[in-house]
């Protein structure tokens, strides 16, 4: 009597692991696997080619000296800060302004997000033209007349980071704004309508009350745009190539370059692992949140 | 001093007309109850007094001010939703005392009022929690404590009890009414539910269309509608409209009735607007419980098709001049399906309506 069951239960509870062998182990190979690598070569001499001779702190003592190293974190503080405050700042703003139901708001809606569409590298070669002294807005404000006229933050060591942020910010801000207005349109209108009897003024409304009703919005927003700014590689690349000099290098593309142009590999794998430190020092604490939340109901 | 005012006022979107010319005119202490099926903008007319839309023409005094440019904030109202509104991340307290932030009230006079407003509606157990802890009726009642905390010229029920259940919405409703003759302010409250506008209104303006069908008293309203719909909308079960036309037998006016018997001759004669009509189409509006079971030759018989018993009362459903009619008898007078049951009109109940213009004409 148990026989059939037991044997449909077997398939039951095999077929699932079977399907999902495949992801789970190539996830577990690529993914944690070459981290691990990674992480083990960051304690080795290794240069051009991997070297496995246990070398011990060396790589990150080399990388807490190396003055470039330092510019690239420095940048990242000032990219991360700039990138997410002016996109969530920006994104919000907008987010408000299409929640008052103007005319048009679909296509609106589209326009802004549409840089989404688009890859970083798309992005940071378009803002190169659009940026460079020589062929965009400073040619074209010389061409109009305004002879005084200079942009040329592109070219200048000491700006070329804040270009990054203005591509980054057009990039991502029409994200922002989308993930904000579907919350905003969560909101029920009663309560605008509550608070207008109650005397508060619009920005008060916002900022004391529906504001706060989204900052699980807040929260996923903020998780999403940190992730993008330290992992930010391809935009870099494409806008300044971490120039001049290496004025614009952020952690990642620190690493590039060490790792596979300029031979070091074991101080690229130093920085990459300094990169997850930063990564999971955000994310595992949100994530544990989250679950724990979600396991009280 | 008239608490309330609302002069020919309209309301358009583009060629759609909302409201059509509304004017109502209520004192102070008044409980002023706007009903109708949805759609027949008495939301809206509810958002133009409180100030969240604007009148295309017209104009709303509330105590003596005109208000069609002043915003919400200073009209002096205080408006309950239906959905609550109340604000998610603010716990009771700071719900109710974020209206008096906003106005600059002291913070120990803000307390002073949180503390009246909760005893008051008994929910000084409720001032820490959030409204996400809190029931349905817990919510409504931190939303009319959010209210009565402005102590306004005037409070706005916009379809307050619609959410809750039907046992609560009974229990909400007297306290509403228990609320209103404590404080003696002016309510104007907007409902859907015919039975909220009967128990609650001192006034009740019956909508459809964007045009007030009928202002009037409740009992008024109930005994003598204006027209069809309103007694059709106002009363459940409905009032029974049976066509008839109007006849002359020798002195008397009156109409003939037949239901599975011999046609009952009823006399109107008492109403002298019905004189010019003899011979004309008619209905007759007749409650179901201005029928009563009489055994007698004046009774009109009928074929029971249906009862319905609810405790007190039994409908009985049976076939007049044609038409579905439903009388409320006594449970013990009714008889069972198929049988045959004498009733009587109360004849100075029952309305006279014009079939063309739908309009009561006695």
């Amino acid at each position: 009597m148990s026989t059939p069951n037991a044997h449909y239960g077997f398939a039951e509870r095999w077929l699932p692991r079977l399907v999902l062998a495949p992801s789970f182990l190539l996830t577990l190979v690529f993914l944690y696997g070459f981290i691990a690598w990674n992480g083990y070569l960051s304690f080795t001499n290794s240069r051009l080619l991997p070297n496995y001779e246990w070398a011990g702190l060396v790589q990150y003592a080399t990388l807490f000296e190396n003055e470039r190293w330092w510019v690239a974190v420095r940048n990242l503080g000032i990219f991360a800060v700039l990138f997410i405050g002016g996109a969530m700042a920006i994104g919000i703003t907008l987010a408000i302004l299409l929640d008052q139901k103007v005319r048009g708001e679909g296509a609106i809606r589209t326009l802004y997000l549409y840089p989404m569409a688009l890859s970083f590298v798309v992005t940071g070669t378009a803002w190169k033209w659009m940026l460079n002294p020589g062929l965009g807005l400073e040619k074209l404000m010389h061409d109009w007349g305004f002879t005084s006229f200079t942009f040329d933050w592109l070219v200048n060591s000491e700006m070329s980071i804040y270009t990054v942020v203005i591509a980054g910010l057009w990039q991502s801000s029409g994200f922002v704004m989308a993930l904000f207005l579907a919350g905003l349109r969560g909101v029920d209108d009663s309560i605008i309508k509550a608070a207008q009897i109650d005397g508060a003024t619009l920005p008060r409304i916002y900022w004391k009350i529906i504001l706060p009703a989204l900052r699980p919005v807040v929260f996923s927003t903020l998780m999403i745009l940190s992730h993008i700014a330290i992992k930010s590689f391809d935009l870099v690349m494409a806008l300044t190539g971490g120039g001049p000099g290496f004025s614009s290098d952020l952690p990642a593309t620190y690493m590039y370059s060490m790792a596979f142009t300029r031979g070091q590999t074991g101080l690229g794998a130093a920085s990459a692992m300094m990169m997850l430190a930063t990564v999971a020092a955000i994310v595992v604490p949100y994530l544990y949140s989250e679950l724990r939340k979600d396991s009280h109901g | 001093m008239g608490a309330l005012a609302i002069k020919n006022v309209t309301k358009s979107f583009g060629d759609t007309h909302i409201l059509k010319g509304i004017n109502i005119d209520i004192e102070a202490g008044e409980f002023l109850i706007l009903v109708g099926p949805s759609g027949c903008g008495k939301s809206t007319l509810m958002n133009i007094i409180a100030g969240l839309e604007q009148a295309t023409s017209g104009e709303v005094h509330i105590a003596d001010r005109v208000v069609n440019n002043v915003a919400p904030k200073d009209r002096d109202i205080a408006m309950v939703f239906q959905s609550y509104a109340l604000y998610p991340t603010m716990n009771v307290r700071q719900n109710i005392a974020f209206g008096m932030e906003t106005r600059g009230v002291p913070k120990a006079e803000q307390n002073e009022i949180i503390n009246r407003v909760a005893k008051m509606l008994q929910m000084d157990h409720l001032l820490d929690r959030k409204p996400s802890a809190l029931s349905g009726g817990q919510r409504q009642r931190v939303a009319m404590g959010r209210a009565l905390a402005r102590d306004p010229k005037l409070f706005l029920f916009d379809e307050p009890l619609s959410n809750l259940d039907a046992k609560l919405r009974v229990e909400m409703r007297v306290e509403i009414k228990q609320l209103h003759q404590r404080l003696k302010t002016t309510i104007v409250y907007v409902t859907h539910d015919q039975i909220e506008a009967m128990t609650l209104g001192d006034k009740i303006a019956v909508m459809k269309d964007g045009v007030i069908q009928q202002f009037g008293s409740p009992q008024d309203i109930y005994e003598r509608p204006a027209n069809l719909f309103v007694a059709s909308f106002i009363g459940s079960p409905s009032m029974n409209f049976i066509p008839c036309h109007l006849v002359q037998q020798g002195e008397q006016i009156g109409v003939t009735l037949q239901g599975n018997g011999v046609p009952q001759f009823i006399a109107l004669s008492d109403r002298a607007e019905l004189k010019d009509r003899v011979g004309q189409k008619v209905i007759l509006g007749v409650r179901p419980e201005q029928w009563d079971v009489e055994q007698s030759e004046h009774a009109l018989q009928c074929a029971v098709k249906i009862t319905e018993p609810t405790g007190p009362d039994t409908m009985v459903y049976s076939e007049v001049n044609g038409v579905e009619m439903i009388a409320r008898v006594h449970p013990r007078a009714a008889t069972a399906a198929g049988t045959s049951l004498s009733l009587i009109l109360d004849v100075k109940k029952a309305v006279v309506f014009d079939p063309e213009t739908e309009l009561r004409i006695a």
